[in-house]
């Protein structure tokens, strides 16, 4: 395989990758075939840092058809390169610089001094100044790092440095991407910015009620200082779902993996235990792609949530999940090992940002009962199926009720399916853009449910267990998702 | 399930006419009508003038009704399971048989029929897990849901009649025994007036007629596209079909849009006679030998009279083709479903050579499975 990648700048300004394989290795980064396959599975970690694909996937018999010869994967590199040779280089900053200073008491004090003295932590209810500041500046430094602090001020160097350029509008879609994004990363750091100013400005008043021997304005200091503690503590939860598309609705995909009956009834129960946790959540769900298995379970399917944070959280559920138990369909009661994928796709809110389709590409096709059709035939089989011809990304549906809607539905997966793997190739090209949770953990094995010989759940990431799976197949699994999303964030001392 | 599956569909498929006809049908024999079912054929010679339909009050689809009716969880899941059972049971039997639906189909129809006949859809995912006894509202007794799925799979009952509705393009229709259920082939066809009415905004702001409207599908797809002048005149000699697209006309409140009349095919059009500048049908088109032998929820469920197009299955399309020229005004446009390759055929090169006021642009437009299935054109 020694093709090389023909990149196309097309009007939309979007690139289109050319070479198939690269193309098939961007798709089954976004969701890999658990079917079987002969080739080896592709070795592509020097793409990121981090492997994408861990050994676990040789248990499932590779996911991907192709491997991607280490020529490409060079290519890539250079491209990303030469990407970034046009980008102006950072330190070249204009209008973000200020915000980056930072806020500091009238004695110099600063959040990271705070957290260093290593003041004791009290119970709320005790009034300690001390205590509650450490609590605050605990919590700015953790919603810091969730922000992914440091990430974020470099993007920030680097938007400003795009916002000031001359020719920024002469294409206006991608000038009002870019100013949107830096308008909502520079309200993300004020508002932090602004809880350090608050903390200080407490503590100098409290400082200074001591110095005046004010015990009501002492008092009233330390009051505000309680109530900062909350809110801050408060919004350390929020800060998980920072991401750019965390807020989106998002599609589940749940796939079988190889075994047969009892891998199908353990794909069912996976998407069962997503549309129950999205219903405590409040979430809408629809189903839009079901494929059932001859005998029990299904060998995929695809829901659809709608909701705020939807995306932020299922995010988290990207990856392999395995399952031991003795299963129901061996009349011989011996143990299995079963494994079904989950990726998870966001709905981007942001038209602009979306990937240009061009109708030309796409091959309808549709469901349709054999013979004369029309009048002959009352079915209400309406499946419809399209294929985008140049990436291969296809998306099928066949849960609405009519033709004309399950058209509309498939378009919505693969505008979305398309728009994934856009974010994915960006990510590739720009060494600047932070990796999203889902490029990095796809393809992992990431939980056993063990129902048999013991009872036990087990993120194989946070190893965060519980010993009671079927409160977790019913749906109980926020536990699991926030544990995730904070061990992820909060670990990598990069972010700070 | 050997000859179910995906048909690949080239977009820009409509060819255009002409092609080469290798028709065997004579035209003869095909002016030749059949034997209209007495009661109709009697209607069809006394009904003239167009009237209002009074008859028969139409049946309100199971989702529309009021959730008058309780289960708990735990007696609706029982259903639920039964009537899956059921449905697994029939495997591949009616493919085999005559293509009709099979399990996955029948379990798909089941959830379906639940989440119309509960009042909240939300509950309808709990029931794998919830074992419990709470209440849940039913816009139908447990026992009728009992006895809907068992037509449904012995009798072969058309799910749409069950439920009473039908989902056609972005529309859920109202529909009942008596009445043909819409087909998506049929879809196409408010697309293809779409279209023309966007090239030619005259045509959109003016009358167009729905000939055998049956539910009401066409002319309400029309309805709904056509500009602030447009309106749609659309017709049924059925007095049931008439009430039900009457009804599914106020549910989408076009009734300023469209006016439903009864009577048989341009008879109820006396006073728009050379006035249209549309005229689309999908008038029966089976040829009568082959009515035994279709499928059980369409030979066994749906009226005759919307299905048997006589000998050759071209008596009604005959009858439109020939009165098109007196209705349409120049310029008018016309769209015929019919039954395939031949009928298409035998069509435009009657229309565009057979006739002395003569049509152009006729073409022949494919449908989403790859079959010609329509005739197009404009009146000269
Ligand atoms: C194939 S159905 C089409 C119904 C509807 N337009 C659709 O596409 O779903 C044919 C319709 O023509 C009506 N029909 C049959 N003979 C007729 C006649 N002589 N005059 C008017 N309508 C007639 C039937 O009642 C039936 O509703």
């Amino acid at each position: 395989m020694g093709n090389f990648i023909a990149m196309r700048r097309s009007t939309d300004g979007s690139l289109h990758l050319r070479n198939p394989a690269i193309r098939t290795y961007l798709v089954s980064l976004l969701f890999s075939s658990l079917s079987e396959s002969h080739n080896k599975p592709p070795n592509i970690s020097h793409l990121n840092s981090q492997p994408v694909i861990g050994s676990s996937f040789r248990v499932l018999q590779s996911f991907s058809r192709f491997s991607c010869s280490s020529f490409e994967v060079e290519t890539i590199k250079k491209l990303a390169c030469f990407h970034h040779f046009f980008v102006p280089p950072s330190g070249v900053h204009w209008f973000s610089s200020q915000a980056v200073i930072e806020p500091k008491t009238s004695d110099g004090l600063t959040v990271d001094n705070i957290v260093a003295r290593r003041w004791t932590i009290l119970d709320e209810s005790e009034s300690d100044w001390k205590s509650h500041a450490a609590a605050i500046a605990q919590s700015i430094q953790l919603i810091k790092k969730r922000l992914q602090w440091k990430k974020m001020v470099i993007r920030l160097e680097m938007l400003s440095a795009e916002l000031n350029r001359s020719d920024l509008w002469d294409d206006p879609v991608h000038a009002g991407k870019i100013s949107r994004e830096h308008g909502s990363l520079m309200g993300k750091m004020k508002e932090v910015n602004g809880f350090e100013q608050e903390l200080f400005e407490h503590i100098d008043m409290l400082k200074l009620a001591r110095e005046e021997n004010d015990g009501e304005l002492e008092s009233e200091s330390i009051r505000a200082l309680l109530r900062m503690r909350r809110s801050t503590k408060e919004k350390e939860l929020q800060a998980l779902l920072s991401g750019e598309q965390d807020s989106c609705s998002c599609f589940i995909e749940v796939q079988a993996g190889a075994g047969g009956t009892e891998s199908m009834d353990w794909a069912a129960m996976v998407m069962q235990m997503y549309k129950s946790w999205a219903q405590h959540r409040g979430y809408g769900v629809t189903v839009v792609d079901e494929m059932p298995g001859e005998i029990a379970g299904i060998k995929r399917a695809t829901i659809k949530l709608d909701g705020e944070y939807a995306f932020g959280y299922a995010k988290a559920e990207v990856g392999v999940h395995r399952l031991v138990r003795i299963s129901p369909f061996d009349s011989g009661k011996r143990r299995h090992t079963s494994f079904a994928a989950v990726a998870v796709i966001p709905i981007l809110g942001d038209v602009s940002s979306r990937f240009q389709i061009n109708e030309s590409d796409l091959r309808i096709e549709r469901f349709r009962a054999g013979g004369a059709g029309g009048q002959h035939v009352n079915t209400t089989e309406s499946a419809v199926r399209i294929v985008h011809i140049p990436t291969g990304v296809t998306a099928t549906c066949q849960n609405e009720r009519s033709q004309h809607q399950n058209k509309a539905m498939a378009m919505a997966v693969l505008q979305s399916r398309l728009d994934q793997l856009e974010m994915a190739r960006q990510a590739q090209l720009n060494a600047q853009h932070t990796q999203s949770l889902t490029e990095i953990s796809w393809g992992n094995q990431i939980r056993t449910y063990v129902l048999h010989p013991y009872q036990m759940v087990k993120d194989l990431r946070t190893n965060y267990e519980v010993s009671d799976p079927d409160s977790v197949l019913d749906g109980d699994l926020d536990s699991f998702i926030l544990s995730f999303l904070s061990s992820s964030l909060d670990k990598d001392e990069d972010n700070l | 399930m050997i000859c179910r599956g995906f048909v690949v569909l080239e977009r820009e498929m409509n060819s255009s006419f002409p092609r080469a006809i290798r028709s065997t049908i004579s035209p003869s024999s095909l002016v030749f009508k059949r034997p209209k079912p007495p009661f109709f054929a009697a209607l069809s010679r006394s009904i003239s003038v167009s009237s209002m339909p009074t008859s028969p009050n139409p049946q309100i689809p199971l989702f529309l009704r009021p959730p008058k009716f309780s289960s708990t969880l735990s007696d609706l899941q029982k259903w639920q399971e039964w009537a899956k059972s059921i449905a697994l049971s029939v495997g591949s039997k009616f493919v085999d048989i005559d293509n009709g639906p099979d399990t996955i189909l029948l379990c798909r129809e089941l959830k379906w029929l639940l989440e119309d006949a509960v009042e909240d859809k939300s509950t309808v995912p709990e029931l794998g897990s919830a074992k419990n006894g709470r209440l849940v509202r039913l816009k139908a007794d447990i026992e009728e849901l009992y006895v809907l799925w068992k037509q449904r799979i012995e009798e072969r009952r058309p799910f749409q009649y069950i439920v009473g509705c039908e989902h056609w393009r972005d529309l859920i229709l109202s529909v009942q025994e008596g009445v043909l259920i819409p087909r998506p082939e049929t879809e196409l066809i408010v697309d293809l007036v779409g279209e023309v009415v966007l090239e030619n905004k005259g045509l959109g702001d003016g009358i167009w007629a729905d000939l055998g409207t049956g539910s009401g599908a066409i002319a309400i797809g029309i309805g709904r596209i056509l500009g602030s002048g447009g309106k749609v005149i659309a017709t049924d000699l059925s007095p049931v079909a008439a009430s039900v697209a009457a009804y599914n006309v106020e549910r989408y409140e076009l009734q300023d849009k469209v006016e439903i009349r009864q009577g048989s095919w341009f008879e109820p059009l006396d006073d728009v006679k050379g006035a249209l500048v549309g005229l689309v049908s999908n008038p029966p088109y089976i040829p009568s030998h082959l009515i035994l032998g279709l499928q059980a929820e369409v030979g066994k469920h749906e009226p005759r009279l919307a299905l048997d197009g006589g000998e050759n299955g071209m008596d009604d399309l005959l009858h439109l083709c020939k009165g098109a020229a007196l209705m349409l005004k120049p310029g008018g446009f016309f769209a015929f479903e019919t039954n395939g390759e031949k009928q298409c055929e035998f069509l435009a090169d009657f229309l565009t050579n057979k006739l002395e006021t003569s049509f152009h642009n006729v073409k022949v437009v494919y449908d989403f499975a790859g079959i010609q299935r329509f005739v197009t054109g404009f009146h000269n």
